[in-house]
């Protein structure tokens, strides 16, 4: 399956601002006294989880294009809803499992949230509608 | 006392579940969103990039409302039992 530029563009941009948040975390938790192996072994989980369900969006926005307005409404909704079981289960290991710290695994499940919210800041083309008002 | 750990391991299992219901919302917006670009996209084929790439980011957004409701499902279940368990016990002492 090809992967459209779009999705890979905006996976590589989740992926690079998780590694770079994901230092930030680990920072902190070494600021803060609370680092140990399990720290990093969490971090990589969290931020697998979170890239990896971004991916899984992307790949079914990107197939959802081409359908009809409701089977595409279905076939996402029905991926929201599996991915979501998947996130669950993954992120049950990492709470559950000693190896991994909680916080480091929980965390980087917002990453791609904070990545988006900083998205116009490394994003400077100006969008259609911007366009429209410089027109008028 | 058994009776108290027993309310408090259900009171925690009852809220993880209640918070999991956050997860059925961001599906329908998806859903929702995804069906309008198509529409948008079948009526000018040139935006497909565009609109994708914003849809993308609309939908990460809203997918972060379920991971919430996922969060505090997981402190329910992992850490607030043990956390309420002790704070009882400290309380009874």
């Amino acid at each position: 399956m090809r992967v459209e530029p779009a999705v890979k563009k905006e996976t590589l941009y989740i992926l690079g601002m998780s590694l770079i948040l994901s230092v930030v975390m680990e920072l902190i938790f070494w600021a803060v006294g609370h680092m140990d192996y399990t720290v990093p072994l969490g971090n990589l989980l969290g931020v697998v989880i979170a890239v990896l369900n971004f991916f899984l969006m992307g790949l079914t926005v990107q197939n959802s294009i081409g359908l009809d307005e409701k089977a595409a409404s279905e076939k996402l909704k029905l991926s929201q809803k599996l991915r979501m079981l998947m996130v669950i289960a993954l992120a049950a290991v990492g709470v559950g499992l000693p190896c991994f710290n909680s916080l480091a695994v929980v965390i980087p499940l917002f990453f791609p949230r904070i990545a988006i919210a900083l998205w116009p800041l490394f994003n400077k083309e100006q969008s259609p509608a911007q366009d429209d008002q410089t027109v008028d | 006392m058994e009776l108290a750990i027993g309310i408090i391991l259900a009171g925690c299992a009852i809220g993880a579940g209640l918070a999991l219901i956050a997860g059925i919302g961001p599906g329908i917006g998806e859903g929702n969103a995804v069906a309008k670009a198509c529409e948008a996209i079948g009526r000018q084929p040139e935006s497909k990039g565009a609109v994708t790439s914003t849809m993308i980011m609309g939908c990460a957004i809203a997918e972060t409302t379920g991971l919430y409701g996922l969060v505090i499902g997981i402190l329910l279940i992992f850490v607030a039992p043990n956390l309420f368990v002790n704070i009882l016990k400290n309380a009874v002492k």
